[in-house]
């Protein structure tokens, strides 16, 4: 047992600190979330310099062949700093299913691309059904063939350059890679309250080739479920450092905000908040990386990743509150940081499913009938 | 990283499986009530039998009769009895009082206290708390004072646990008056057969006896038998609690499991309005929820004991994972008699009990625990203080 990064994964994490401290400050986030794009090129490109997309991917393929823990990690860290973007939906879940499903001439053409942060992807497979649940999946598309109807929830459409596409097809489900401009997709914004750019992607009678399949026909399931899972430990990271962060900026107010001649810091009932804080945060982690590390080590640990993401969002969100409640009014106002964090955490909870999603998947690990 | 056990850790796990499916626990003689912690009854006979594979000095230096086996092995020791139910109550304070001993004991308390323990004959009964003090312990008038060569004690400890049934009790008194409120306590192992001690029995809310209450009637001490340097007991002590706090509560995650498994059968066997009661949602959600739990419990004490193996500095790790063993403990109690509704308070023995009675005992023991070893208030405070560097509110007096 050892709970300590390797000495390289220490040095990501105090890279990725350093970097998004200078280059990802709160006022930034801020500017971003109220700005229409929401999305930051020179930042992005700052990242891809620092070869953050390409973590997942071999270096063959132009990446550095990273494992889940490496981003976990290095997504913790993301989370800490409130880094708005699509580095999980196009370099975690979107790379994943490329990794697991794409041919060898679809990686050649794709993954370069997106190591190097030149293409975005993102993943298209939720519907009116608002469920991660593949089985929901209603959307109709024989390849080759067309397609008509709609996705929802599409994360950072926008800025993709390729959507990965989960339809119905003749047997079971499949996954489709089609270019986001292709004749007949629309891009439709969401307005949330969380920052998040998710779209609505409708395709009217869009041309779907043969060889836009990624992986076999039918195969849709177990060919994204890999994908599922990293994209759900990612964002169970996002809310880990978001929450760390969370409690970092509520101890350090309940040290300063003086109220009755001393800090409220002083008061038990705000210790005993901020001890709760430490406790769900780091029972949050714990979990988090034990189970990035048996996906690592190749272990599907399907229930180990399920209870990490379930258990950090009910832990992480709660911090939130409580993080408003230690503030007080200040934390209630558009300027002040603390609701991008708990909006963030909302927002990572709902990601490639929810708590009741996931604690059904450990319903069934624990053999409930 | 890594989550593992090594190997020789691993195989140290599969030689306690094999022995206790070769002395089932259930079949050995209880002396004392199992207290809910997951270390099960106070049996001495189960002690012994430890004894006798070697395991109960297996991480002494090799000076006191050890193999000095690293420290993990003790926690492959307890999980594994902990998932089994084996009785091993007694354990944590064995230990402990062990490595007191091996660390400043004097020379007739390794003579002959450590071999006592390493036989698996000697447990020990903490002597701290009295009627006047408990959270706030240094409030204790406990006193103990010179005499020749010879401590004399006088004083009224209450709540000590098994008591009535150890061989020693660990008292806590003052030495002395001196300007810091924190000072001139020391520690003495007192035997439990010493003149002038009466050691009466308090009956719990369980209807059965896990307290006691002792009276020091000038209970004369030999001076070797302190333990620990005179008038420095209280720091001795405070190490004490933090690795009582640890090891009073390590084997909580497994012993949770256990009982989750227990409840998750019961959902699968018990039919409601036509199905089978885990089908409903709610019932579903609320265990996987707990499993959840008790995973990040786990967790949360292997980071600690990682912690402690490595010497690194442990300020907040072990108060914070005890609040969460005691109160997760509470949450799945509450679960387990809610899914079992009605039949959950028949006791053990009864007409109809599901579960042999023992959900309603797992419900009314994890009550104390938020108390004992320092409540979950006390502890929030220490977390808050010790760990984050929030300012100590201001004292009574
Ligand atoms: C199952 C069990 C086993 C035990 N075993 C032993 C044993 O073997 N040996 C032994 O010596 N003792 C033992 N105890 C006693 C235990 O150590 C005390 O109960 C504990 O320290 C609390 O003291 P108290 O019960 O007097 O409560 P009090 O200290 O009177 O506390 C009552 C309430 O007030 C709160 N409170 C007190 N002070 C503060 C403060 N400063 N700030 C905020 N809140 C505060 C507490 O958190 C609690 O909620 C055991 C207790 C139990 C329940």
């Amino acid at each position: 047992m050892d709970f300590r990064p390797s000495p390289a994964q220490r040095l990501l994490v105090s890279t990725a600190r350093d970097f998004l401290q200078h280059h990802c400050p709160i006022e930034l986030v801020q500017r971003l979330v109220l700005d229409e794009r929401g999305f930051d090129e020179a930042l992005w490109r700052s990242m891809a310099e620092l070869g953050w997309p390409g973590l997942l991917i071999p270096s063959a393929l132009g990446g550095s062949g990273g494992s889940l823990v490496d981003v976990v990690l290095l997504v913790e860290e993301m989370g800490r700093a409130c880094l708005p973007g699509p580095f999980v939906t196009s370099a975690v879940a979107a790379t994943a299913v490329l990794l697991a499903a794409a041919s060898k001439a679809q990686q050649k053409r794709l993954l370069p691309a997106l190591a190097a942060g030149e293409r975005i992807a993102t993943l298209a497979l939720v519907e009116e059904s608002a469920s991660f649940d593949p089985g929901a999946v209603a959307l109709e598309c024989d390849a080759p063939g067309r397609v008509t109807g709609r996705k929802l929830f599409v994360k950072d459409a926008h800025v993709a350059d390729d959507l990965i596409v989960l339809v119905r097809g003749p047997g079971d489900l499949s996954l489709v890679l089609l270019p986001a401009d292709r004749t007949g997709i629309v891009r439709l914004p969401l307005d949330t309250a969380s920052g998040e750019r998710l779209f609505e992607v409708t395709f009217d009678g869009v041309e779907v080739r043969a060889d836009d399949l990624l992986g076999p026909a039918g195969r849709g399931r177990e060919l994204l479920a890999p994908a599922l899972r990293a994209g759900a430990l990612a964002r169970t990271a996002e809310m880990v450092g978001a929450a760390q962060r969370v409690l970092e900026l509520a101890v350090e107010h309940a040290k300063t905000r003086v109220q009755g001649g001393r800090p409220i810091g002083g008061y038990q009932a705000i210790q005993h908040a901020c001890a709760d804080l430490v406790r769900d945060v780091d029972a949050s982690r714990g979990l988090l990386y034990a189970a990035a590390w048996k996906v690592a080590e190749g272990d599907s640990a399907e229930a180990d990743v399920a209870m990490a993401k379930a258990y950090a969002s009910e832990a992480c969100l709660r911090v939130a509150r409580r993080g408003h409640q230690i503030f007080g009014a200040i934390s209630y106002c558009e300027e002040h940081p603390l609701h991008l964090f708990h909006e963030r955490i909302q927002a990572a909870s709902l990601d490639f499913g929810d708590a009741g999603l996931q604690l059904e998947t450990v319903a069934r690990a624990l053999g409930l009938a | 990283m890594d989550f593992t056990l090594t190997a020789e850790e691993e195989g140290f796990a599969e030689g306690v499986r094999r022995f206790l499916r070769d002395h089932p626990p259930e079949r050995f003689p209880i002396d004392g009530m199992d207290a809910g912690y997951g270390s099960g009854a106070h049996s001495r006979a189960f002690l012994q039998a430890l004894a006798g594979q070697g395991w109960l000095a297996m991480c002494w230096p090799k000076a006191h009769g050890g193999e000095a086996r690293p420290m993990f092995f003790k926690l492959v020791l307890m999980e594994e009895m902990a998932r089994a139910g084996a009785p091993f109550g007694p354990l944590a304070g064995c230990w402990q009082t062990a490595d007191a001993i091996i660390g400043f004991g004097t020379e007739r308390l390794r003579r002959e206290v450590l071999p006592e323990i390493a036989r698996g004959e000697a447990t020990f009964w903490q002597g701290y708390s009295e009627p006047d003090a408990g959270s706030d312990l240094l409030a204790l008038k406990t006193q103990a004072r010179r005499d020749g060569d010879h401590w004399v004690i006088r004083g009224h400890k209450i709540w000590s646990s098994h008591a009535g049934i150890s061989r020693y009790g660990l008292v806590f008194a003052r030495t002395s008056h001196q300007a810091r409120r924190s000072r001139g306590f020391s520690m003495f192992v007192v035997p439990n057969r010493t003149p002038g001690m009466d050691i009466r029995p308090i009956r719990s809310l369980t209807g059965e006896v896990y307290h006691y209450e002792v009276f020091l009637d000038d209970v004369r001490v030999p001076e070797n038998l302190m333990l620990g340097p005179e008038g420095e007991g209280f720091l001795a002590l405070l190490n004490g609690l933090d690795a009582d706090r640890f090891w009073g509560r390590f084997y909580k995650a497994p012993a949770l499991e256990r009982v989750l498994h227990q409840l998750v059968d019961y959902a699968n066997a018990t039919v409601v309005r036509g199905g089978p009661l885990a089908r409903d949602a709610a019932v579903r959600r609320r265990l996987a929820e707990m499993a959840a739990d008790i995973a990040a419990l786990r967790l949360m004490f292997y980071r600690a004991a990682c912690l402690l193996r490595d010497g690194g500095p442990v300020t907040y790790e072990t108060a914070v994972a005890k609040v969460m063993a005691d109160e997760t403990g509470q949450k799945l109690a509450r679960l387990g008699m809610d899914l079992l509704g009605l039949w959950g308070p028949l006791r053990e023995g009864s007409r109809w009990a599901k579960l042999g009675g023992q959900i309603s005992r797992v419900y009314l023991t994890s009550l104390g625990h938020t108390i004992a070893g320092g409540t979950a208030e006390i502890l929030r405070t220490a977390v808050a203080v010790r760990g984050l560097g929030l300012p100590a509110e201001p004292k009574g007096r």
